[in-house]
């Protein structure tokens, strides 16, 4: 009985005061209005720092709830993100730190493609995301999937990138004429 | 001789540092820790003063730690049987003999203004103070001093009394940490 009150404790515990964003967090460049929060006492008052990412803090100073908008500026901006409550007398807890990653995602341009050309590597920058669209599969576009212009998607950590690709008509010759 | 000289000695001790002060106790309420911004009140009474070398009582001074603000004064002391005067409620107060006093009750007595009054008690007093808001553990003690004429410089005829201050409480302020969750993003 006493390991299932400790174990309901302890979860009860990390429910309520656990971090469910890791350290660093990934935003995507140029994201708006993302939100920042920490659990709320409503005596307390908050008071949020934005450095480094070009975030700016949008709305919420003073509250629990913040949100910023990011700059285009991919990197590491350790404790881009800080706050620090004060109770009802004025008193301020330790400040609570954040590091952000913004993302900055790219695709490599690639085309125009005949219909009879062969399959061709997508590439993505950074590496390890996911290639979508159509003609797309295993990252790898095959531009044997028809005359048309394609839009393709890059997606990684909840951020996207987009490339157009255009495969055209082979020439169409005729049958060799004799004079 | 040793004996003699023994009850020299005694003699000359007793008189030295006489306690004047009998059967003090004091009510405080609430009781228990403080936390910034609590108000509390305290009855302090002395039951007895022994007015030895005819020195009278003058005055009763609150101590309090640095932690306390906003000192107010409910009531004085009575006079019971007393000299002419009254009891006045001073922050501060420089005695002729130079003893800087406050705040407390000091005995204004109306026929020889530096005497305290012959009165004997019992004597009750009682005032309200608040607990500062700051944000840091301050000193929240509180002790009742009573002064005699003698010590005030306002009579001589031999030692003053020597009491101690009376202790009414000991603590620092409770103060609850500030703790704050992760931050989380949506």
């Amino acid at each position: 009985m006493k390991k299932l009150i400790t174990i309901l404790f302890i979860c009860f515990g990390l429910a309520s005061y656990g971090q469910t964003t890791i350290n660093p967090d990934t935003v995507c460049a140029n994201a708006v209005g993302e939100q920042y929060f920490v659990t709320n006492t409503p005596t307390s008052t908050y008071n949020w720092t934005i450095t480094g990412g070009g975030g700016a803090l949008q709305t919420g100073q003073g509250t629990n709830s913040i949100t910023v908008d990011w700059g285009g500026v991919t990197g590491l901006y350790p404790n881009a993100v800080e706050v620090i409550e004060s109770n009802a007398a004025g008193c301020p807890g330790a400040p609570v730190l954040l590091d952000v990653f913004v993302l900055l995602l790219s695709g490599n341009n690639i085309g125009p493609f005949c219909v009879g050309d062969p399959t061709t590597a997508l590439v993505g920058n950074p590496a390890g995301g996911t290639w979508s669209g159509t003609g797309v599969a295993a990252n790898a576009f095959q531009p044997s999937v028809g005359v048309g212009n394609y839009v393709l998607t890059y997606t990684m950590a909840g951020c996207n990138t987009t490339i157009n690709v255009t495969v055209n008509n082979g020439p169409v010759t005729g049958p060799i004429q004799h004079f | 001789m040793k004996q003699i000289l023994c009850i020299l000695f005694l003699l000359w001790g007793i008189s030295a540092s006489s306690q004047c002060v009998f059967n003090e106790s004091h009510v405080i309420s609430p009781g228990g820790t403080y936390s910034p911004g609590q108000t509390i009140t305290v009855w302090y009474t002395l039951g007895a003063f022994n007015a030895i070398n005819t020195n009278w009582i003058h005055a009763f001074q609150i101590n309090l730690g640095v932690g306390w603000t906003n000192l107010t004064p409910l009531s004085g002391p009575a006079n019971p049987s007393g000299s002419l005067g009254n009891w006045t409620w001073d922050l501060q107060h420089t005695f002729i003999g130079g003893l800087n006093f406050g705040p407390g009750w000091r005995f204004e007595n109306t026929v020889n203004t530096d005497w305290g009054t012959s009165s004997v008690g019992p004597f009750i007093i009682s005032f309200q103070v608040t607990v500062d808001s700051v944000c840091t553990a301050e000193d929240l003690s509180i002790s009742i001093e009573v002064f005699d004429d003698c010590t005030t410089g306002g009579w001589s005829n031999g030692a003053c009394c020597v009491d101690p201050a009376y202790n009414i409480y000991n603590g620092i302020i409770q103060i609850t940490p500030t703790i704050t969750s992760n931050i989380n993003h949506f």
